[in-house]
């Protein structure tokens, strides 16, 4: 085949983001390929951008979007509406107008969406599942020849087809390469890339996973699966050509409109020439821009409540009896919150990886995760040295019997007939504990804590020193040090990563540490304590000017997201001389830990109750549960500067808190670090929770409710079709309620201007990012100085939204 | 000129998320290898470039090097040129020479 085929085929696939397994989910944006294009661009590929205009019309008049906020929107979109206009005897902004208009004239128009060829996609997604499926009772036959290979081999004798098609299989080249040629001959030069681009639409998850797997296990590929794809709509005859989404159409025309508005503005009679003046601002705004401009008023009234809030308070000088370094997760928010209440407690926000991107395994273990954001591939490889051999000898002895009776069970139970002896003889039993999990989670959870010996539960040490040199420890916390803006350290410095432990949830992944892979942070958060109290690197910190008092001691813990507990982890790593510290500390997190899922149990569905901390809690362990928590619902907002922005101030769990102070980092590279990779992990969140929220069916993954496993793959809805990708509805909603607010991220910075501009000129992503309206920045040089808001042109002053008296709001 | 063996060398700068692209065409065209550089400065049409980031490999660019002979070089221009159509990315092609010509075969 030629060559210049498959570069097509990767040139119609660019901007399709691969999709990961289940068992390593980690958010990333579903339209990242696009991101060097205007925001505003996917309208026309049938992606909803904005909610229904009708909701925000609901939000304004709640006062949820101030006119000034829309009036603000519409000037920043369209320039030409900030001149004034006379409609009769009155003069007013034209974007008084073009407000009148919105809210006037709600389009309820739905996103458009193609119609795709059900009977192809159906059998298609099932093959792709048999060949992709690591079932381990039934390997497809034929696999070895490659995807296209394997299906034209059984395709021929396939009895869901008819003999016509079957035959025609047959004739199909045999290689994937000169199959897809042989496909698109008829196919004008010209109108192959879109022709490719249409028939990579229908099944957009298997399409994304497959992008995935080609690059990352290389037994499938887009070529092969679009061979597959278009030698079987040849064989049944489907029409080729996918027709293009209708645009949204307005329900009024313009002139219509105009008059309606010119109406209402003018109290002798509507002329003429006013509505050409009406009609003339409303031309300026079509129609077809409203729903982004409402989404922008939105996101600008979020925006101008939170530099409201936002304080300037002198840095404190006293020495701090706790530090807690906690994850940028906005989750993080609420417990940082409640934990600074105690006096002599201080948090701060560095990614949940620490610093220290490592695989990691268990001692003894199968298998090792990547605890590192997905932005960078693994080098390094820890794992666990046990203190005592004879006790590692026990826990290993009884880990493996507990593995080998599950594998036994689930040998037994998926095989084909003994099933049946199983339910005879186990069955009473297994009905028992199944009754107990069902009525008495809790008690379950418990039974089961108590049969299977966690695995912290043995001592060990993680092998830092053997997986880095002394020079790569060292850059590693001096890097750590100097990102977390640390200006002192206090006695204690608690390390928290966190996870969230949930049952029976296929998304338990996307509930866990982005920053670490999907993973919990708990390994992270060990390997930059083992880092920090390390005596070798203390002093090769002193020759970098970072010295660490001798008295300072770091401990690792794991924040669990559901219960809301602090576990410290490595306790026989603590000295004696610090243990009344750490024990106070657990006395506190305990207490802080309450009042947030108190706070939180709030905002859970079902959650109020009056046992609503012990209910919020056991819905860890509850396997019918599909709200264990909210994971990162609500997200809108970074901030990246130091604590006294933002201590004291309620921020909902809806941001993501970075610590910086520009006084360590006098060369910048810690902002650079910051701004191109937390601050690009947390655009991904933001994205994918904006866009599931928004496409619920096509870019989210629809309900939990009737999802089925397919390995680790993913899920499908049912037991066929398309893998679904992205969060679950019970992620971002409740029945039709959202529980997610989509909003694009609005990043907030305390940092000289220059150094932010510069970084931003230097990297294209994040140009890409700014210049096409993904996300926003306002920044300012510190607290002597005003905000500033980012745009392609350069700093403009940030303006602030003085929301008039309700009397003249526009009705 | 000294015993050397004429090959087609080709430079290829993209965005490291659109390396895999180049690298599968590279090997479709029979390459029997090639180099890749992470993290690539400079200044190009679509601005500056920092070069590596600290926790991010996935922004930065990546040059991809590869050599080979002349007759299996055409069709793989064609196919990166077709590519770098409609992403960002530059192309260089020069004519290079080998000692030992069989690890390029």
């Amino acid at each position: 085949m030629s060559l210049v085929l498959r570069a097509q085929v990767a040139a119609a696939s660019h901007d399709i983001v691969p999709s990961w397994p289940l068992d390593s989910f980690i958010a990333v944006n579903p339209l990242a390929g696009a991101e060097s294009q205007p925001f505003d661009f996917a309208a026309d590929r049938g992606v909803a951008l904005a909610r229904p205009t009708a909701d925000y019309v609901t939000d304004f008049h709640q006062g949820r979007i101030p006119v000034e906020a829309l009036e603000q929107a519409l000037v920043a979109r369209v320039p030409a509406l900030a001149q004034t206009v006379s409609v009769g005897r009155t003069e007013l902004p034209a974007c008084t107008i073009a407000a009148l208009d919105m809210i006037k004239h709600p389009d309820a128009t739905a996103a458009p969406e193609a119609a795709d060829d059900i009977r192809l996609d159906s059998y298609l997604s099932t093959w792709v599942a048999a060949y992709l499926n690591p079932d381990p009772l039934w390997a497809m036959p034929h696999r070895e020849h490659g995807f296209y290979g394997a299906w034209r081999r059984l395709g021929v004798v396939d009895p869901a087809l008819s003999r016509f098609v079957r035959r025609r299989i047959a004739a199909a080249p045999e290689g994937p390469d000169a199959a897809l040629e042989a496909a698109v001959s008829a196919v004008a030069a010209s109108e192959l890339r879109e022709f490719l681009r249409g028939q990579l639409a229908p099944l957009p998850g298997w399409v994304a996973h497959i992008k995935w797997r080609a690059e990352k296990v290389g037994d499938i590929d887009l070529t092969s699966y679009l061979a597959v794809r278009l030698t079987l709509a040849i064989a049944l005859g489907s029409v080729l050509a996918r027709p293009a989404p209708t645009p949204a159409v307005g329900v009024d025309t313009t002139w219509e409109r105009a008059a309606h508005i010119a109406g209402s503005l003018t109290e002798d009679g509507t002329r003429p020439e006013d509505v050409a003046v009406v009609a003339r601002v409303l031309a300026e705004h079509p129609a077809a821009e409203h729903p982004l401009t409402w989404q922008a008023a939105y996101e600008g009234a979020y925006q101008a409540d939170l530099m409201e809030i936002l304080r300037s308070t002198p840095e404190p000088t006293d020495r701090p009896d706790v530090q807690v370094v906690m994850c940028i997760d906005p989750r993080s928010e609420g417990l940082r919150r409640h934990l600074e209440r105690y006096r002599g407690v201080e948090t701060l926000g560095f990614a949940g990886f620490f610093g220290v991107p490592i695989r990691f395994s268990r001692y003894a273990a199968q298998g090792a995760i990547n605890a590192l954001p997905a932005l960078i591939a693994p080098r390094h490889r820890v794992t666990e040295h046990p203190l005592d051999a004879e006790s590692a000898t026990r826990t290993v002895a009884s880990s493996r019997m507990r593995g080998a009776l599950a594998h036994a069970l689930h040998a037994a139970d998926s095989a084909t007939t003994s099933p049946f002896a199983l339910a005879e003889t186990a069955g009473w039993f297994s009905g028992a504990l199944t009754a107990l999990r069902t009525l008495a989670p809790s008690a379950h959870a418990r039974l089961e804590r108590a049969l299977s010996p966690r695995p912290g539960d043995l001592a060990t040490r993680l092998t830092m020193e053997e997986s880095f040199t002394l020079q790569e420890r060292a850059t590693m916390a001096a890097t750590g040090l100097r990102m977390m803006g640390m200006t002192r350290l206090a006695p204690l410095v608690m390390l928290t990563g966190h996870g969230s432990h949930s049952t029976n949830n296929l998304y338990q992944s996307a509930l866990d540490c982005g920053a670490c892979g999907g993973n919990p942070g708990g390994a992270n958060a060990r390997a930059a304590a083992a880092l920090f109290n390390d005596s070798d690197v203390r002093a090769a910190l002193v020759g970098m000017g970072l010295g660490i008092p001798d008295d300072t001691v770091f401990v690792a813990a794991e924040h669990d997201t559901v219960r809301d507990v602090v576990t410290i982890l490595d306790r026989h790593g603590i000295p004696d001389s610090h243990l009344h510290r750490m024990r106070e500390f657990d006395e506190l997190q305990a207490e802080a830990g309450a009042r947030l899922v108190a706070e939180r149990a709030r905002a859970l569905p079902g959650g109020r109750s009056r046992r609503q901390v012990t209910n919020a809690r056991k819905r860890a362990d509850d396997w019918a549960e599909v709200y264990p928590e909210l994971g990162l619902a609500g997200n809108a907002a970074m901030i990246i500067g130091p604590r006294e922005l933002t201590r004291g101030v309620d921020l909902a769990r809806r941001v993501f808190l970075h610590s910086y102070r520009t006084e360590l980092d006098s060369d910048g590279s810690g902002l650079e670090t910051i701004m191109t990779a937390p601050l690009i992990v947390a655009q991904w969140i933001n994205h994918q929770y904006y866009f599931s929220t928004l496409n619920p069916h096509t870019l989210g993954a629809g309900t939990k409710t009737i999802h089925n496993a397919i390995g680790t793959l993913g899920v499908l809805a049912g037991h066929r079709g398309d893998l679904r990708r992205g969060l679950p509805w019970q992620s971002v909603g409740f029945g039709a309620q959202l529980l997610h607010e989509p909003m694009r991220l609005t990043v907030v910075i305390e940092a000289p201007l220059e150094r932010i501009g510069r970084i931003i000129s230097g990297n294209q992503v994040l140009r890409n990012l700014l210049d096409n309206e993904w996300i926003t920045i306002t920044a300012r040089n510190d607290i002597h100085h005003p905000w500033h808001r980012y745009t392609r042109y350069g700093w403009a002053p940030a303006t602030t939204l003085t929301v008039r008296q309700k009397k003249e709001t526009p009705q | 000129m000294n015993n050397l063996t004429r090959m087609t060398r080709l430079e290829i700068v993209v965005p490291a998320r659109d390396a895999p692209a180049i690298r599968e065409l590279i090997s479709s065209a029979g390459a029997t290898g090639y180099t890749s550089v992470s993290g690539v400065s400079g200044i190009g049409h679509h601005g500056q470039h920092s070069g590596s980031l600290l926790f991010n490999e996935y922004d930065t660019l990546t040059m991809l090097i590869t050599v080979l002979p002349e007759g299996k070089a055409g069709e793989l221009i064609d196919a990166v040129r077709e590519l770098l159509n409609t992403s960002s990315g530059v192309m260089f092609v020069a004519d290079t020479y080998v000692s030992r010509p069989e690890y390029f075969q």
